[in-house]
């Protein structure tokens, strides 16, 4: 042992994408690993369960989580690695929203399991077999984890100290959560490690923003062509920005796209989506009730737009059916 | 679904709908229970937050009640209402909550009976819906 | 939270009291959390239950109260004087309208107790949350601003002005007087009227309380009764006003001509000008658009010639935010363009005359220096007067312009005065001559000239055309025969809309106007006539109506006399409270908000990047804070915590 701070990495419900947010550290990683032991990373190097689970309880210093809680195994290792580390990280949007694999929230978990594994035209499955939590193979009983009714956030299973947002987090912010774990300089415990305010505020087109947003057609982007140096929202594309925590460096802006919402709302919005809903409204500028309808019509999948990321981390967590968990 | 009593809350403007309320109590009309008042000052307020949270924590419908456009006491207050109504229907109908569960209504000072009539009709089809499953 | 609530339930008799389980709901909200005391009384309202909660609040140590009871139009103002009293900020209390949406409405008993129950507990929720608020006040503005200086406008002007309050009388043209300055002569006096109007504007000129903003034009208006923010544009005139003399030498040297305008077009002037003789404050301007220094001309024929070193070429366009308490819009009216209505030849035919023109025609400061003449210079010897012109026809206004009979009645009696043997042609359908001088005025102009009235069938039923070096009139009589006669000038009366920039007034002041005739439209055209729906916005003269000189004069000083009684120097207004409020650190300038507010309150600072909202034009609707995306804005009173407790109380059992 060397005595320097013990670090974990771990991945949930992902798509990996926030595992290479950590190799996009690049040199700064070196700096990192140097200052720390990794002693669990699955994705990246092989440490084994037993070890950890063998190692004291808050012996880790602190563990950076990504990924959404979906599976029975993953809530486990949640909580296992929870009890293991002093601090816990939610690394990214999925386990900081849910994020994109959180939208299987607008559906139920029996309507999942049946579409993809007796519906899809691709699947061959005759007798309709859905996943069990066991079944016997070559004589010897196999055991899969269950497939939780639905998605929740990190911060749903174990108590979270930290998150770093991001879909997936920028390297600075990460390597800046990592010094701050190291130099001790943490923030109040609970919060977000990114920008207080929302992302017109660091907003490269923000002065390009009138002070009377008013638009009367919502274009999607494959739709017009737009000024490169002018706020979307001006130009009557949606852009979340204005709901949506600032801290990415303006990323798609600056691929001139514009914001999702991957770093979620600001600390005292409670629903992204309602408020992205509420601001989009306001900016309508019609009132008659037939002409408004024909905007509002022509917003495409406001489900899908407003909850991108923060589905499972919504008011109503997802869609109100019977026999939710 | 015999015997259901659904739970509606109703966000009501301080200048026109509350005094609308008010008015059917003073004429001592009945209309059923189900109804829980919130009141704000304007319907302009009512954050689609709040009906999201309404919903979370119980209520099978939620209405808006304000005044008549062009009547609003803050001038515009409730057309933006309106245009939130719209657009948070939308999203309502992705998070599996019919149509019918939020209800926007204008209803002046004087309109005892119309809001008697309104929060009738809202029980009344909530009943059908039944429950808001959760 | 460690509140003390302290909750009350009234019985209001057995208005409350026999249509619940009183003993149930207070059993149940005894057992909420920060509930310290719960008592139900007979009835709060009176003395014994406010002295009850002030000794409470004392003796328990309560930090919030709830009363549940009527509603809190009943009684919410009586119950935050009581906590006031006791030393409890009123905003820290919370009343459960038990009585109206409840006792009231709900018969069945058991389902009262428990709706009731979810009132109350709703209440209790909230108010733990309350924060407290201060009335702030501030004093009121005396002073007023008078928008139009024609007879209205000055009327309220001077009356406002003898009570020392400081006017601010704007003017869009560069002289005062309105239209009636451009008058020879008033009915029913035929007094001439510069005689009557000259001494007013004299007083008006030199009345060290009125401060006369010519030029001007009202940009944008903040606030409310008693503290109106009002930004106004002053053009740059281009002439010291201080130093000028109105000697006219540089108009004889300025080598641009135009239209003039103040001459309804029936003459010309120069750039630089003076808009009619006698025109008050008589004082050059210089007319930007057709100057030659402003098409890139190094022309400075005016400045070499003006003796007093008067043009000031570098003049500039001035904003001003004027502080003022009320308003009175005086802005006037225009004539219907007859050029709308094709059967009255006007436009086509040669000497076919709105009476506007005419008014100029006849005017010694007029194109003519008064003299009635064709526009080829000969003097005509029939003379037609058409009216209603636009007025009491189903096709553009219905109403009657309430003047016209009389000043065409004066043109009868200027044109008998001047052409001696002239004949006059009265076109009419209908006369308008109420009040106690109309008729004698008709029966003595009536007698003294050559005039020969043709009574039309409808308004309307007159075509004008031009054949053969004469102007041709058909029109159909009262009987219904086509009839026929010639004329060599025709003189229109067209009818009076409200001023053609109304609209826009109406727009910038917040105030409605009727449809299609562009008149502002009262409060109550009975009872308040001078009003508008906007308290502290007046309405005065022909911008409001119709009418006549000594109409307006009454509607002008009625005005001043509204805002005299009621604005009252040193008096405090009390701002609302209930306001939203911006959190700097967390607003991030997206300025969504700015374009909802009614009320212009918030502003956005482009340099620091955020919002501000003003809390004396804030009324406190919250609409903002339901829009902000981050959650930036404060509605106080109805936060979102505030709400959200509401709602678990209403819902949550317990």
């Amino acid at each position: 042992m060397t005595g320097k701070p013990k670090i974990a990495l771990y991945w949930c419900s992902s798509c990996g994408g926030c595992e290479e947010s950590v190799i996009d550290l690049a040199e700064d990683l070196l700096t990192v690993t140097a200052a720390v032991d990794i002693v669990f990373w699955p994705v990246a190097l092989d440490f084994k369960y037993k070890d950890v689970v063998a190692m004291n309880d808050g012996e880790i210093t602190a563990t950076l989580i990504n990924g959404a809680i979906r599976m029975g195994e993953q809530e486990h290792m949640a909580k296992m690695l929870r009890k293991k580390s002093r601090l816990v990280i939610a690394h990214g949007s999925c386990a900081h929203l849910g994020g994109v694999v959180g939208l299987a929230n607008f559906y139920r978990r029996e309507d999942l399991l049946s579409r993809l594994y007796q519906e899809v035209p691709t699947i061959n499955n005759p007798q309709g077999i859905l996943p069990q939590l066991e079944t016997i193979e070559s004589g010897r009983k196999v055991k899969l984890p269950d497939f939780h009714d639905t998605v929740k956030t990190l911060d749903q299973v174990v108590e979270v100290d930290y998150t770093i947002p991001g879909c997936p987090p920028t390297p600075e912010l990460i390597k800046e959560a990592m010094m701050m774990v190291l130099e001790d300089r943490l923030p109040p415990r609970g919060s977000v490690l990114a920008e207080k305010k929302a992302l017109c505020d660091t907003c490269p087109r923000r002065d390009s923003k009138p002070d009377k947003l008013r638009i009367t057609e919502f274009k999607r982007v494959y739709e017009t062509e737009w000024d490169p140096e002018k706020c979307f929202l001006a130009e009557g594309i949606i852009c979340l920005g204005p709901a949506t925590r600032g801290g990415c460096n303006a990323r798609c802006i600056n691929a001139n796209m514009p914001c999702r919402g991957c770093f979620g709302p600001t600390d005292d919005v409670r629903d992204q989506g309602a408020k992205s809903s509420s601001f989009l409204a306001s900016i309508i500028d019609v009132t008659d009730k037939e002409a408004l309808k024909k905007i509002v019509d022509a917003i495409p999948d406001p489900g899908g737009l407003f909850y991108r990321y923060g589905l499972a981390s919504s008011i109503l967590k997802g869609k109100m059916t019977r026999g939710r968990s | 679904m015999k015997g259901f009593e659904p739970k509606i809350i109703g966000f009501l403007c301080n200048w026109c709908s509350y005094e609308g309320a008010d008015a059917a109590g003073r004429a001592r009309k009945a209309y059923p229970a189900n109804l829980r008042v919130l009141r704000v000052m304007c319907s302009g307020r009512v954050d689609p937050q709040f009906i999201l949270e309404a919903f979370k924590e119980g209520a099978d419908g939620v209405m808006i009640l304000g005044c008549h456009p062009g009547d609003c006491h803050y001038k515009e207050g409730n057309l933006q209402t309106l245009k939130r109504y719209y657009v948070l229907k939308r999203v309502l109908s992705t998070l599996g909550i019919e149509e019918d569960r939020l209800r926007l209504d204008w209803i002046s000072a004087g309109e005892g009976d119309k809001f008697v009539q309104v929060v009738s009709e809202m029980t009344e089809r909530m009943r059908q819906l039944g429950p808001l499953p959760r | 939270m460690a509140e003390r609530i302290g909750v009350y339930v009234c019985e209001c008799g057995p208005n409350i009291k026999d249509a619940m389980d009183l003993d149930e709901v207070v059993t149940f909200v005894q057992g909420l959390e920060n509930v310290v005391l719960t008592k139900a009384f007979g009835l709060l309202c009176a003395q014994e239950g406010q002295e009850l909660i002030g000794k409470d609040i004392k003796e328990h140590d309560l930090t919030r109260v709830v009363i549940a009871a009527c509603s809190p139009k009943e009684h919410e103002k009586t119950f935050r004087q009581c906590l006031e009293k006791a030393g409890l900020n009123p905003f820290l209390l919370q009343i459960a309208n038990i009585r109206e949406q409840c006792a009231w409405v709900v018969k069945d008993k058991s389902l009262a107790t428990d709706k009731a129950k979810a009132i109350i507990h709703a209440a209790v929720r909230r108010v733990a949350y309350h924060e407290p608020l201060e009335v702030k006040e501030i004093a009121c503005q005396p002073h007023a601003l008078v928008v139009g200086a024609g007879m209205a406008g000055i009327s309220a002007a001077l009356t406002l002005a003898q009570k020392n309050r400081k006017v601010y009388l704007v003017e869009k043209l560069p002289c005062i007087g309105g239209k009636v300055a451009c008058y020879e002569d008033v009915f029913p006096s035929l007094e001439c009227a510069s005689c009557i109007l000259d001494p007013i504007l004299d007083e008006v000129l030199h009345n060290e309380h009125i401060e006369i903003l010519t030029l001007t034009e009202v940009q944008e208006v903040l606030g409310f009764y008693g503290n109106f923010l009002v930004k106004v544009t002053k053009k740059a005139r281009f002439v010291d006003t201080e130093t000028c003399i109105g000697c006219g030498a540089c108009l004889e040297t300025c080598p641009v001509t135009v239209k003039n305008e103040y001459n309804e077009g029936l003459d010309e002037r120069k750039a630089i000008y003076i808009p009619y003789a006698g025109a008050l404050p008589n004082v050059a301007a210089i007319d930007k658009k057709h100057c030659l220094r402003w098409q890139g001309e190094a022309c400075s024929a005016c400045r070499e010639a003006c003796p007093f070193g008067s043009i000031t070429y570098e003049d500039t366009d001035q904003v001003r935010q004027l502080r003022v308490g009320a308003i009175v819009l005086a802005t006037g009216f225009d004539l219907f363009d007859p050029a709308r209505a094709p059967q009255y030849g006007y436009g086509k035919v040669e000497d076919v005359y709105t009476s506007l023109e005419f008014e100029r025609l006849v005017n010694s400061t007029g194109p003519t220096q008064g003299k009635i003449v064709l526009r080829n210079g000969q003097v005509p010897e029939k003379i037609a007067l058409v009216h209603c012109v636009g007025s009491r026809s189903g096709k553009f206004h219905e109403y009657c312009s309430t003047v016209c009979c009389m000043y065409l009645l004066k043109f009868a009696h200027q044109v008998t005065r001047q052409l001696s043997g002239v004949s006059i042609l009265g076109f009419y359908s209908d006369l308008c001559l109420p009040g106690k001088e109309a008729q004698g005025f008709f029966n003595k102009i009536s007698q003294e000239g050559n005039i020969q009235w043709l009574h039309m069938k409808e308004p309307d039923s007159i075509e004008i055309t031009q054949a053969d070096g004469k102007t041709l009139i058909r029109f159909t009589d009262v009987h219904g025969s086509p009839r026929e006669v010639t004329s060599d000038m025709v003189v229109l009366a067209p009818a009076m809309e409200g001023a053609r920039d109304a609209g826009a007034m109406a727009q910038i002041f917040d105030i409605s106007q009727g449809a299609g005739e562009g008149f502002f439209a009262e409060e109550n055209s009975q009872i308040a006539p001078v009003s508008t729906a906007i308290e502290g916005i007046f309405i005065a003269g022909c911008a409001q109506g119709p009418k006549d000189i000594q109409s307006s004069v009454a509607q002008g000083q009625a005005a001043a006399g509204r805002i005299l009684s009621r604005l009252v120097p040193g008096e405090k207004l009390a701002l609302e409270p209930v306001t939203a409020e911006v959190d700097e650190d967390l607003c991030c300038g997206c300025k969504l908000c700015v374009g909802l507010c009614s009320y212009k309150a918030i502003t956005c600072d482009n340099l620091k990047n955020n919002v501000a909202i003003n809390k004396v034009l804030c009324r406190g609707c919250g609409t903002c804070a339901a829009a902000c995306p981050s959650g930036a804005i404060k509605a106080h009173h109805f936060t979102d915590t505030e709400v959200s407790e509401e709602i678990r109380g209403l819902l949550r059992q317990g």
